[in-house]
């Protein structure tokens, strides 16, 4: 099998960079100085009751795995959405479909590349989240199944950066609406959870005071499995089973109204992971189907006023 | 050889494409010219494998394009009018880059893209990064990419466009260099006269379909047929102007410096029927030929019911 020519040539291009570099830097610094303040502060509260808290360790865990989960969610549509429309914009495109690498193969590449660099950042966080082990409480393969999370939350990322960069001709709509996607599943899905809870317990409430009784509960009913399309609600299972917060913290199952237990309720991470790995295949069928040639590709409206005179359609 | 048969295509409703024929000859260099929005562009783009035909075929040695899409790219190398430049990448290293494209690597791979650079007078450049490069050398090493697999056709659509006097002379030199190697190319251009100095065929194509396709001699001939008979006679100028008035295929008689212009049908059978004929009268004639035509004049007229806006030339003609 040969190696996939689109990704080494975004290796070679990506190791010549200053971008990597700085991504990198600005993560770490952000993360060490987030240790450092655990540590400070745990330092001082010893100092003052002269007795050693364990459960900041795992504070820093959670910490960090939130930084390193909001840096993959930030960086992904940027790093992915300008992959394809640059090529585009730089009139690249062509002479790479002119070759004999297919629209999967320059999706694929595209991909890889991208992955390989949330690798790089997760490989350079294992020493600030690694940190917990010295004290426990956190094991080796906690820590690999939170970095498998993660994988599966920058797939899914960059599925969206590419596919919207297939579809658009310019970067920067290409940047907009995978930002926008994102927040449409990371917000949106919340939201629309929110609000048919609210509105089915405002009718629920008035139905109770109309017949004289107690309001029973309700929940958002089937539109609670669009959470499983939510990455960061994922994240949210995932911590909440590692740390124990079990008693403390509600199942996402059950955040929106109580609902009897069933198998997808119960298996909500792996279930999830599975939605959102597969919808990323969908995302990236999108982008090689827009890169296949013979499609009916749309016409900018220059195109159309330039043919109206007579002129060239590009 | 390629060969298209009734090829079409449409953008919506608009038909670029309309049946379109075209035949080009293993080893000719076929200049393929028409008016903006004929469909040069998107006969290039779908002879490049960028673009499917609503119907028709396209066959290249034997290939059916339709049938054997990705055996098609193998086939033919493409030139565009831009040059896209990847930043951070160094000559030899977008050589090899494309030559892994087509799944050539290793040492080969190495020894084709050096005799490329070589060919296209890049050498000494392997090691300069490809947005340093000047336009003229971006383009050569365009063409230098394009041949990486070597391909059965070469399809070039405006490669001098941008570029100046010199690296356009340059330009033309390296592909006239490879027509003379056999490579068999298609080029489109504007700059007429630059086409008619090195194709050996041409094509014209106009609102999706041929309207003419030939060798460069018979469609000169051509030209040169509907150019004016120019006669030069030494005395008997009455003599000779009654013997053209009487003949039919002159159709309207000038003079202008004492020489006779006219405007002459017939072949060149009935050209020299007729200078037989001033002989014969004992008119002395000193010059009896045709002006030379241009693939301009042709152009024009072909197109003539087009708008003339359209019609931009990059050079002064010179033929």
């Amino acid at each position: 099998m040969r190696a996939n020519p689109i990704y080494k040539r975004e290796r070679t291009v990506g190791s010549r960079s200053i971008r990597l570099p700085m991504i990198l830097t600005v993560f770490n610094s952000i993360l060490a100085l987030v240790a450092l303040l655990n540590m400070y502060s745990m330092v001082s509260q010893v100092e003052v009751t002269a007795e050693i808290q364990y459960s900041a360790f795992m504070e820093l865990y959670t910490f960090g795995a939130m930084i390193v989960f909001a840096m993959i969610l930030f960086i992904m549509p940027a790093l992915t959405a300008g992959s394809i429309s640059g090529e585009r914009e730089r009139q690249t495109l062509d002479l790479l479909l002119s070759t004999q690498v297919t629209g999967l193969e320059v999706a694929a590449g595209k991909l890889m590349a991208s992955m390989y660099n949330v690798l790089l950042l997760l490989i350079s966080s294992l020493p600030v989240m690694a940190l917990s082990f010295v004290y426990g409480g956190i094991g080796l393969w906690d820590l690999a199944f939170l970095i498998l999370s993660f994988l599966a939350s920058a797939l899914f990322t960059a599925s969206i950066g590419i596919c919207f960069s297939a579809l658009c001709r310019r970067t920067t709509m290409a940047t907009a609406l995978s930002y926008g996607m994102l927040v449409l599943f990371v917000v949106g899905t919340y939201a629309v959870n929110q609000f048919i809870w609210s509105m089915a317990n405002m009718e629920m409430t008035g139905y109770a005071n109309q017949i004289g009784g107690i309001g029973s509960q309700v929940n958002s009913g089937g539109f609670l499995y669009l959470l499983l399309l939510n990455p960061a609600v994922t994240f949210y299972e995932i911590i909440r089973g590692q740390m124990g917060w079990q008693e403390t913290m509600t199942s996402a199952a059950q955040w929106f109204g109580s609902r009897p237990s069933n198998l997808v309720l119960e298996a909500w991470v792996p279930v999830s992971v599975i939605l959102q790995v597969a919808l990323a295949g969908l995302f990236l069928a999108a982008a090689v189907w827009r890169l296949s040639p013979g499609l009916p590709r749309r016409r900018r409206s220059g195109e159309k006023k330039e043919e109206s005179q007579g002129k060239q359609p590009v | 050889m390629l060969k298209i048969e009734n090829l079409k295509k449409a953008y919506g409703k608009h038909p670029a494409l309309d049946g379109l024929n075209l035949t080009i000859k293993t080893g000719a260099l076929f200049g393929f010219v028409g008016p903006n929005g004929a469909g040069k562009t998107t006969t290039i783009k779908i002879l490049a494998g960028l673009m499917r035909p609503d119907s028709g075929t396209v066959i290249i040695n034997g290939v059916d394009a339709g049938r054997e899409y990705r055996k098609l790219k193998g086939l033919v190398g493409y030139v565009p009018d831009s040059f896209g430049v990847y930043d951070n990448l160094k000559v030899w290293e977008y050589m090899e880059f494309f030559a892994s494209c087509y799944g050539l690597d290793g040492l080969m791979a190495r020894r084709r893209c050096m005799a490329l650079l070589e060919q296209a007078g890049l050498g000494d450049r392997a090691d300069f990064f490809v947005d340093a490069l000047s336009r003229g050398m971006q383009q050569r090493l365009c063409l230098a990419r394009a041949l990486i697999h070597d391909p059965a056709i070469l399809v070039m659509d405006e490669p001098s466009s941008g570029l100046d006097p010199r690296s356009r002379t340059e330009f033309k030199e390296l592909v006239q260099e490879l027509n003379e190697q056999g490579k068999t190319i298609l080029i489109s251009s504007h700059v007429l006269s630059e086409l008619a100095q090195m194709c050996t065929d041409i094509g014209v194509i106009e609102q999706g379909r041929m309207v003419m396709e030939g060798s460069m001699k018979e469609i000169m001939e051509r030209v040169d047929h509907s150019n004016p008979l120019l006669i030069t006679v030494r005395s008997d100028m009455d003599r000779a102007m009654a013997i053209l008035r009487s003949h039919s295929c002159v159709r309207t008689i000038s003079i202008k410096n004492d020489c006779i212009s006219i405007s002459f049908t017939g072949d060149s059978q009935d050209e020299a029927q007729l200078l037989q004929q001033l002989v014969d009268a004992e008119v002395q004639v000193t010059s009896f030929y045709r002006q030379q035509g241009n693939l301009e004049s042709l152009f024009m007229e072909i197109t003539d019911h087009e708008d003339k806006e359209v019609l931009l030339y990059e050079g002064k003609p010179d033929l």
